[in-house]
């Protein structure tokens, strides 16, 4: 994989290469240009810039950005994403990998399992949220489990208010997250698992390894790429969580649930600040851009690629 | 290979002239209306959005036809979203600056804040050229609609916040009706006897059911404030004595279990719907109400808010306005359309008629047709409440959304779900309000 980067070469006009080649990409490349590359740039501007509804109206240049890191809001919905990433992606990547071990087994009726822990992916997730916010009401059939669990157990415990406390919140929206996304890593692992060579686990096997030993040294190292690809594609999608607390608990109580992309929404047609909405998605922007540079550096330690 | 090129310019010359074609055939529907306002002579087309379901929509609808029968030289174009996206799509229409597309008259809240943006029209000027009365309004409601001392909108309706209780409910309970000039200690009693807990002490059947959101009265009737100045600010009043006080009320009636945690409320529907099936006694909410309680054949009527002792009547004076766009391209027409619109036996008169607003002037509300022999049979509670209207339920500066959105409404939230008490959370609203205002340059 290294050595095929370094081969490639920057851009270059070769005179052997067909001119109408540029033509057939001209719609779709004119498009990325207005719709992708101009957007951006704007946004950047208008972040540097006092930017209302009808426009520009000064220049303002990092005021906004000043402003942003002494709003205890920004902060606050800047923790809970934090909150989001450290729950939602290492425990979707936990579950959605014994689920796809699990499917990985020659069992009855695997092809229906596979089927119904991929459901939720391909479900609306507004239909996904009424459902959630019924099973998780105060007095809703999560809780009444709870309480007959419990109470069966002796254990001291009183039902949580799941969607009206800031102490649950949260975690109502990482139970929706989870719910809705894991299916899409099972998947993926799945499609993973079975590209692992049998021969290597049967030498394992002859070497004496036992089955804790040859998952922990053949299958782990064997799918990291993945588990690479899956970590960095997760993480972008928990800091960009918008639509998992904006239909399941609109942000609230107290802002507790409030992520910073509804925070960004809000700025901007709540309370028509442009500006801030800009400038709050360039610092959103950077963050994630420095987290995955981290990332790519770092696989070296622990992602284990067959062609090197 | 020559065959080749040649194809595949031709396949390239094809998609081309589709893309283009595309393209033309939406012009001339664009082009259209003007087409036909040219053909028709002196007909002005004027296109007016609001929101709204569709029954609301059926509302505007007649409203618009029988302003076009009235007046057959003006054109009404309907520009109807859902609330959900109305705001990001018209806020796009006036960032655009294209008057074909601008809406000439809309419906907006909060007005102040788009007036500041520059995109709607100062409407002093037409009210003093046509002598338009302003006194019929409501006291302090078009303060709601004012930008720098200037009247930016008018309000189609004014939101009444009455008390409804379950006859049934009172008479099970043995409990008198409440009185027009009760107190909150009288609501307390009613609301103890109203209440049925079961053995372990939860709350089964409540007293009350009211949205957090309504706090505002309790705070404003106990003497309180939100503000020290609605229009300029330079001081968060929610620290007084008597503001703490409004809300520890509403927190306590929630905290006892007489009324209904804001988040459970949301959870079981909204009031409507747990006082039709008679999870509660009472609601506090404006006369919107009304027509799907008398849909549901309930034995009800509707009664002033109690008041403290030693405290006022008061209502918060608010209502979404009729605002005229500053880049509309017939601004007379549009004038003529919304002064009608807000007149009595014009638009005022047809929506309260339908029971789909309470109108922001007196005079409809005081005519036939609100003072109908429809439940609720006690008007005059509603009539009450509207006389006590005055500023003090929110801002009237272009921050007031933001404010209240992100600084005072959640960190209230956290009283109603009973994880703070009133004078702790107020003091952590006040400081980051107070913070927020001197941000934002006030007091100006």
């Amino acid at each position: 994989m290294a050595s095929h980067a370094s081969s490639r070469r920057p851009f270059r006009w070769r005179p052997d290469q067909q001119w109408e080649g540029y033509l057939f990409i001209l719609p779709s490349f004119a498009g990325f240009l207005i719709f992708i590359v101009l957007a951006v740039a704007m946004s950047l501007g208008i972040s540097f810039s006092d930017w209302g509804l009808t426009g520009f109206k000064s220049f303002a240049g990092l005021r906004n950005y000043q402003q942003l890191l002494r709003d205890p809001l920004f902060w606050q919905a800047s923790t809970n994403t934090v909150f989001y990433i450290v729950t939602i992606v290492p425990m979707q990547l936990a579950l959605g990998l014994v689920m796809a071990v699990g499917l990985n087994q020659a069992i009855r009726g695997v092809t229906v399992y596979r089927l119904i822990y991929f459901m939720p992916v391909v479900t609306t997730i507004v239909a996904g949220a009424i459902v959630f916010r019924l099973l998780l009401a105060t007095n809703g059939p999560v809780n009444s489990l709870l309480t007959t669990l419990t109470g069966a157990l002796g254990v001291p415990f009183s039902a949580p208010n799941w969607l009206g406390s800031s102490q649950f919140s949260k975690w109502s929206v990482v139970i929706l997250t989870l719910w809705k996304n894991t299916g899409f890593t099972m998947v993926v692992y799945l499609a993973a698992l079975q590209g692992v060579p049998k021969e290597l686990y049967d030498a394992a096997h002859t070497d004496g390894a036992n089955a804790w030993q040859r998952f922990r040294h053949v299958t782990l190292p064997l799918i990291s790429p993945t588990t690479f690809f899956l970590f960095i594609f997760q993480m972008i999608g928990a800091f960009q969580l918008f639509t998992e607390p904006f239909v399941m608990t609109r942000g609230g109580p107290a802002n507790s649930s409030l992520s910073v992309v509804q925070y960004i929404y809000l700025a901007a047609f709540r309370d028509i600040r442009m500006d801030k909405a800009a400038a709050m998605a360039w610092m959103l922007f950077i963050v994630i851009f420095a987290f995955t540079l981290f990332q790519n550096f770092m696989q070296k330690r622990w992602v284990y690629y067959e062609s090197e | 290979m020559q065959l080749k090129r040649t194809m595949s310019i031709g396949v390239l010359v094809l998609v081309m002239a589709l893309v283009l074609s595309a393209c033309a055939g939406i012009a001339p529907q664009a082009a259209a209306p003007t087409g036909e306002q040219a053909a028709a002579g002196e007909t002005t087309t004027i296109t007016w959005a609001f929101w709204g379901s569709p029954e609301e929509a059926a509302s505007h609808k007649m409203v618009a036809d029988a302003f076009m029968a009235e007046h057959p030289e003006i054109q009404i174009e309907i520009w109807n979203q859902p609330w959900d996206d109305y705001f990001t799509k018209i806020q796009a229409l006036w960032a655009s600056g294209d008057t074909k597309v601008i809406p000439d008259v809309a419906f907006l809240w909060p007005t102040p804040r788009y007036a500041a943006e520059g995109v709607l029209e100062n409407l002093d000027p037409y009210i003093e050229a046509s002598g338009y009365d302003l006194n019929d309004y409501w006291p302090g409601l078009l303060e709601s609609a004012k930008y720098q001392g200037s009247v930016y909108g008018f309000p189609r309706d004014i939101e009444v916040n009455v008390i409804y209780y379950n006859k049934d409910m009172f008479d099970a309970a043995g409990v008198a009706y409440p009185s027009n000039d009760w107190t909150w200690d009288d609501f307390l009693a009613a609301a103890e006897k109203l209440t049925q807990k079961d053995a372990n002490g939860v709350t089964t059947v409540y007293a009350l059911a009211a949205e957090g959101g309504k706090w505002a009265k309790w705070v404003n009737q106990n003497g309180g404030a939100i503000l020290d100045d609605y229009v300029n600010p330079s001081k968060c009043m929610l620290t007084d004595p008597a503001s703490v006080a409004g809300i520890q009320f509403f927190a306590d009636l929630m905290n006892n279990g007489y009324a209904m945690r804001d988040a459970d409320l949301s959870q079981a529907g909204g009031d409507a719907a747990v006082f039709m099936s008679g999870q509660a006694a009472m609601i506090l909410q404006n006369t919107s109400r009304v027509s799907a309680f008398n849909a549901a054949g309930m034995n009800y009527d509707v009664a002033p808010a109690p008041i403290p002792a030693g405290g006022k009547r008061w209502n918060g004076a608010g209502g979404a306005a009729w605002v005229m766009s500053s880049g509309s391209d017939n601004k007379d027409a549009a004038w003529t359309f919304l002064q009608w619109l807000q007149s009595a036996g014009g638009g005022e008169t047809l929506y309260t008629e339908r029971g789909e607003i309470f109108p922001a002037l007196q005079s409809v509300a005081n005519s036939p047709a609100f003072m109908t022999d429809q439940p609720p049979a006690n008007k005059e509670a509603i009539i009450t409440e509207a006389a006590a209207s005055d500023v003090g339920g929110f801002g009237y500066f272009p921050e007031w959304d933001e404010l209240s959105g992100s600084i005072i409404e959640p960190g209230l939230q956290t009283v109603w779900a009973g994880e703070a008490d009133a004078a702790s959370a107020v003091a952590a609203i006040c400081a980051q309000a107070d913070q927020f205002l001197a941000d934002n340059g006030y007091p100006k």
